[in-house]
């Protein structure tokens, strides 16, 4: 693979994002990163990266900074980069995938958010913990007497997808088939975009257009206490259209899905990893909220966002023009010792402040991180309530490989009940 | 240099100085005022920065536009005198202002 950063003098910290070694350990090469200061040019992907915290902050939080590059470049152009990435010829996934609230900026973008922002609120969140409560309760009888678990697929996996299903309206029983689209189609974002994913990401973009076409069609005829009615209102009353609509349905289920089933895993891990950590959470359970944001900065789950500079600009002591791509590694600012001092490497269930990335920044920042802290908080106090212990039951657990995502593949345990 | 007064939830108050133009949130930032956690960074796109105004400040202050209007909606406790301090701008006007902060900011 092409890379032209950092050149490896030290092993392990050669940045390869497809190496089994980044997927196992990816911080020895975001600190060498942030150790060269200026941003480097990472060829597979055609843009700088940027891994030291001030730097990563602010061209995350400065409106001049955009998602979409259709504020400098003509029609042409982003086709010919579009082919460049392999992210051409994907009629549904560019129209509801690469078309989104998250690429878009400035009106559009606040537009779209609009209509949905009060849904992820923490008051109206609030109002979903009985909900989680009562499913995560089930779910733990269901395997509280197994002895050994895999907790991403026999729990984690289980909830985030349910519960932002129940928020926009999808009948539990269809959960499952939203998570598999949802992973087929977040699949295709990373760098290794083959022929074969680019396929089974526009085959599951289709069926899931298919698929809310139909839900939005019921709601229409028998209107619901859910978000897909109230965006079904907000349509009629010409605040979005039909496919931004489509596009925000499925920007909601995907981004409910898999980052929070990879932070619950990671978070667990370094539970285990820190027993220290998962003693003092269990003596005063009321950590438990500096835990969450603990979790979200020391295995931060959506490591890689881009953004494009709409004016000249200086990064990192280093003159960029208008137009420049920026790879922002929110998994290294978030290890930044300038940020967070030396023991940035530590997992301090206590943290506070803690003000990471995690959930990027500025304009675009994540809209359901109030849910996704809610399923944790609910998750993990269940858990420690309702174990004696809990213990690692493999060696070495195997993290998924690529640069948009982190989290354990599989992370199974021992479950002792209290 | 103005004047800004935070005041947390046990009533322990700790006056700073800010530039012409800097948030009030900003000056929290920068200053160790961690009960301001500021996580969007001022985008209007969080509501971790809410303040309570002090009583003798409402009057005075710009009021809040329709974006930050809609986001104290959806706080926890949000009152008539909530307000996002990565809205309130330092300047003469505000030269001395008075802020109370929520014990959480969710």
């Amino acid at each position: 693979m092409a890379t032209a950063t950092p050149k490896a003098s030290e092993p392990g910290t050669a940045f390869e994002p497809l190496s089994v070694a980044f997927a196992q350990n990816p911080y020895p090469a975001y600190a060498a990163l942030r150790d060269l200061g200026e941003p480097q040019f990472f060829p597979d992907f055609g843009m700088w990266l940027v891994a030291r915290f001030d730097d990563v902050a602010s061209i995350a939080r400065d409106n001049s900074m955009v998602r979409s590059p259709e504020f400098f470049m003509s029609h042409e152009e982003i086709e010919a980069e579009k082919r460049a990435q392999n992210w051409h010829d994907m009629p549904h996934h560019s129209r509801f995938v690469q078309f989104s609230m998250l690429d878009s900026d400035g009106e559009v973008h606040d537009r779209l958010r609009k209509q949905v922002f009060r849904e992820f609120t923490p008051v109206f969140i609030a109002r979903q913990r009985g909900m989680i409560q009562s499913f995560v309760d089930k779910l733990v009888d269901g395997l509280i007497d197994k002895g050994e678990i895999d907790f991403v697929e026999d729990l984690a996996a289980q909830v985030p997808g349910h519960i932002i299903g129940r928020v926009l309206g999808v009948p539990d029983e269809d959960c499952p088939q939203l998570r598999v689209w949802s992973e087929n189609v977040v699949k295709f974002f990373d760098i290794n975009r083959t022929d074969e994913r680019k396929a089974i990401a526009e085959k599951a973009t289709t069926e899931f257009y298919h698929y809310l076409q139909k839900l939005m069609t019921q709601r229409r005829a028998a209107p619901q206490e859910d978000l897909i009615t109230r965006l079904i209102a907000a349509q009629d009353a010409g605040h979005l259209n039909e496919d931004e609509l489509v596009s925000t349905c499925m920007l909601i289920l995907m981004a409910g899905h898999g980052s929070t089933i990879d932070v619950l895993g990671s978070g667990m891990h370094a539970l285990l990893r820190f027993p220290d950590q998962m003693e003092r959470l269990r003596q005063d359970p009321g950590l438990i909220h500096t835990a969450i944001q603990e979790m979200f900065r020391f295995e931060s789950p959506l490591p890689f966002f881009h953004r494009y500079s709409t004016t000249d600009c200086v990064v990192g002591g280093k003159a960029f023009p208008r137009g420049t791509k920026f790879g922002l590694l929110y998994g290294a600012a978030n290890r930044d010792p300038a940020a967070f001092g030396d023991d940035a490497g530590s997992f301090d269930v206590g943290r506070n402040p803690n003000r990471h990335l995690a959930f990027g920044g500025g304009a675009h920042f994540c809209l359901g991180n109030h849910l996704a802290r809610l399923d944790m908080e609910v998750i993990f106090t269940t858990l420690i309530k309702r174990l004696k212990s809990i213990s690692l039951a493999e060696v070495e657990p195997q993290y998924k490989p690529g640069l948009s995502v982190r989290g354990p593949k599989a992370l199974r345990l021992t479950l002792t009940p209290a | 240099m103005y004047r800004v007064t935070f005041v947390d939830a046990d009533g322990q108050a700790t006056e700073l100085t800010a530039n012409e133009g800097q948030s009030v949130m900003s000056v929290a930032v920068a200053n160790g005022i961690d009960q301001i956690l500021a996580e969007c960074g001022g985008s209007c796109a969080c509501g971790t920065c809410h303040c309570y105004v002090d009583e003798s400040w409402t009057e005075k202050l710009p009021a809040a536009d329709d974006s930050e209007q809609g986001m104290i909606e959806c706080l926890m406790n949000p009152t008539d005198r909530s307000r996002l301090t990565c809205q309130l701008k330092m300047s003469a006007a505000l030269d001395g202002l008075v802020v109370h902060l929520p014990r959480e900011q969710y």
